[in-house]
């Protein structure tokens, strides 16, 4: 992509600026989400298709934009059947790697090439159960694309350190927002590399930083412990010693998991701001994201503490609060009518790859 | 029985065209969708109109026979016409309202989670043991002895007469079994990277390396008592079961977790590993106390057992095998001494 290109993806001052916004409520959402885990125990997990349909039309149809508002028309006995499907072939792989080490590696590998396959499907599957203003979404990516995106990218991210995070997300994005459409229409998403690596700079001193502080801090608490000559032999040969040897090691490695998780999520928030923004549909409307990575880590870490110690309650208010930022800082430039679209989607694609984005939590929603 | 108009929008099948319009219901229980000068839009029988669910405060969706559709956030309005057609609207959005009733669902939700996996997982892992054709452990176990052949095992180099003398007490020991002894085949294997090892495949196949007949050297009792451990193991189903709790539980929390957040969801994940390692443990102990039954059973000396375990303690403290019986079975002071005190009650018990 050239400059004269970025330029176009810059809004006109003829366009109309429509935020998006969120119009669901925590107290509202929480009678839903109770209702679901409720029926959901109750039915041994049977009710859960019927739940996630009703979880996706509160928060899309909640989701409004120019006085319009998503909606999502899954069938709930399809995506049940999807989720049977996916805990047999578990069932299947959790048996061959507990009786046959080899073969179950094997069937990992293959698993592992199935997995672009899978997210190809499940991103096709929701685009099309995702409406707009009586319009469906579709999605036109292939599998070499998802390849691409899911398995290489997350190798060479993996690989590099973190250094060639960047070209993981620019297939991503491309490849998830690019191949979208909207009706007919498609959309595009060219997020520009240089872009992206800055993004990367930021959360890459908050990486080093907050190593050495949790280094220095490491090396103060082992130096405290030698000094009490705790006798660690006698606290290995025993069961609760195998419990308090777990204990710690997960206590010493959370801060620096924490720490990941952070760096992770203003990474991301930023690369969502650029791939956004670069991002236009039909050819003329604009999308625009302005997250404050700071406050949207913010949000989703303090959502995690406060849905864990209280034992879940607080999910519905967590799961609002981080929906209605996510809408507040998203924006569509409009460069004429949302009246002229047509859906060409009808219901017909499998829904075994849906389940399993949900199974990996990589479930991919607006 | 003509309600008031519901104020909403309409589009146009599959068009994102909208158009300010209302929706009647009219005598003959025909439901028409008028633009704001009056003129229908659209028209179907009440009782074939697709409405779609109520949740919260979203907009309603009612699909027309021709594909066109009316949205209205008058829900109420709808719940009505329903109503007024003799259409049941959904009772789960009842449940939904927040009223003081979902205090109850909150004590429900935390009472049943605590009840599913006390009782219904341990429930459903022996109605699928039960439901399991045999040709399921036979064939696992039959492609696992390959596999371990062609990697891990060497063939033994224990001398005729000591797999002999081994193979006929050990077929004395599962004669008592319930499988009996026709349920039981003893293989010689030469360790190689497993070291000193014993296990059993859930077909009631068992493997005893040379490296293991050789730390227990003169004390034969104490090569038996681990096979009467593993006898055990293929008694008790213990894989299987290891199994169907493993992918029981990984199906719940897969249920579970589109509600609670991929955050909280690795929570659990991590938590169940945990938990599956106690799990595990109990196994093995329950596997222990099946050895000291079958071995006092047989006449022989329930005691074996714990003396192996004394052994493989002070002999194999710091050797080098990595994946040796030390590492899944770990002899630790509490499980030698539970062992014995047990073998001492059964042994002056009868």
């Amino acid at each position: 992509m050239n400059d004269t290109a970025s330029a176009e993806t810059r809004p006109a001052p003829s366009m109309r600026r429509e935020p998006f916004t969120f119009t669901g409520t925590g107290r509202e959402y929480f009678g839903i989400w109770i209702v679901n885990v409720l029926l959901t125990i109750l039915t041994l997990g049977i009710y859960s298709a019927w739940a996630k349909v009703r979880r996706n039309r509160y928060f899309y149809g909640n989701t409004r934009l120019a006085g319009g508002s998503f909606d999502y028309h899954a069938r709930p006995v399809r995506i049940l059947i999807g989720r049977l499907i996916v805990l047999v072939v578990l069932l299947v792989y959790n048996a061959a790697v507990q009786f046959v080490p080899l073969v179950g590696g094997l069937i990992g590998v293959a698993f592992l090439f199935a997995v672009p396959w899978f997210v190809m499907r499940g991103l096709r599957f929701s685009a099309r159960m995702t409406s707009y203003r009586n319009v469906r979404f579709d999605f036109s990516g292939g599998y070499w694309g998802a390849f691409l995106a899911y398995l290489l990218g997350g190798m060479l991210t993996w690989g590099s350190l973190g250094l060639l995070a960047p070209i993981a997300s620019q297939w991503a994005w491309n490849y998830t927002l690019g191949n979208l459409r909207y009706g007919d229409r498609p959309i595009s998403c060219d997020p520009r590399l240089e872009k992206l690596y800055g993004q990367l700079i930021m959360p890459a001193a908050v990486l080093i930083v907050g190593v050495m502080a949790l280094l220095a801090a490491a090396a103060g608490v082992f130096i405290l412990a030698s000094g009490l000559e705790l006798d660690f032999d006698q606290q290995l040969s025993s069961d609760v010693g195998l419990f308090g040897i777990l204990t710690a090691v997960y206590t010493a490695f959370l801060p620096f998991f924490l720490l990941y998780v952070l760096v992770g999520m203003l990474y991301r928030a930023g690369t969502r701001n650029i791939a956004f923004n670069e991002t236009v549909i039909d050819g003329r409307h604009l999308l625009a994201s302005r997250i404050s990575r700071w406050r949207f880590a913010w949000i989703a870490i303090s959502n995690f503490f406060a849905t864990v110690f209280t034992l879940g309650l607080a999910r519905p208010w967590a799961a609002v609060r981080m929906a209605r930022y996510l809408a507040t800082a998203t924006v569509l430039y409009s460069a004429g009518s949302l009246d002229d679209y047509l859906s060409t989607v009808k219901d017909t694609t499998g829904v075994v790859g849906a389940e399993y984005m949900d199974v990996e939590g990589l479930d991919f929603g607006f | 029985m003509v309600s008031d108009p519901i104020v909403g929008i309409w589009h146009p099948p599959a068009s994102s065209r909208a158009v300010a319009a209302s929706l009647h219901v009219g005598e003959e229980g025909i439901v028409q969708a008028r633009d704001v000068d009056g003129k229908p839009l659209s028209a179907t029988p009440g009782l074939k109109i697709e409405v779609s669910d109520r949740i919260g405060g979203i907009v309603r969706r009612l699909t027309f026979l021709d594909g066109s559709v009316f949205e209205t956030p008058d829900n109420d309005g709808v719940d009505k016409a329903l109503k007024a057609l003799k259409r049941r609207p959904g009772v789960v959005h009842e449940l939904e309202r927040f009223r003081p009733r979902l205090a109850l669902f909150v004590i429900a939700v935390v009472a049943l989670s605590f009840a599913i996996y006390r009782y219904a997982v341990p429930l459903l892992v022996e109605a699928a043991i039960l439901l399991t054709p045999p040709v399921v452990p036979k064939l696992l176990s039959q492609s696992v002895m390959i596999s371990l052949d062609q990697t891990l095992l060497e063939p033994t180099k224990l001398s005729q007469q000591d797999q002999a003398a081994i193979a006929a007490e050990f077929g004395r020991l599962a004669e008592i079994a319930p499988r009996g002894a026709a349920g039981y085949v003893l293989n010689f294997r030469g360790g190689g990277a497993v070291g000193p090892n014993a296990f059993a495949l859930p077909d009631g196949t068992l493997v005893l390396t040379d490296e293991l007949v050789a730390l227990a050297g003169s004390d034969r009792e104490a090569v038996l008592g681990v096979l009467a451990h593993e006898i055990g193991h293929v008694e008790r189903e213990h894989a299987l079961r290891r199994i169907y709790r493993a992918a029981g539980v990984a199906g719940l929390i897969m249920m579970i977790g589109g509600d609670i957040g991929s955050g909280a969801q690795d929570v659990l994940v991590q938590g169940a590993a945990l938990m599956s390692l106690s799990y595990s443990r109990d196994q093995e102990r329950d596997a222990d106390r099946y050895a000291v039954q079958l071995m006092h059973a047989a006449g022989r000396d329930p005691l074996a057992i714990a003396r192996f375990f004394d052994l493989l303690a002070t002999k194999l403290g710091d050797s080098g095998y990595a994946d040796s019986f030390l590492s899944t079975h770990p002899p630790t002071p509490e499980r030698i001494e539970d062992t014995r005190r047990y073998a001492e009650e059964v042994a002056a018990g009868k």
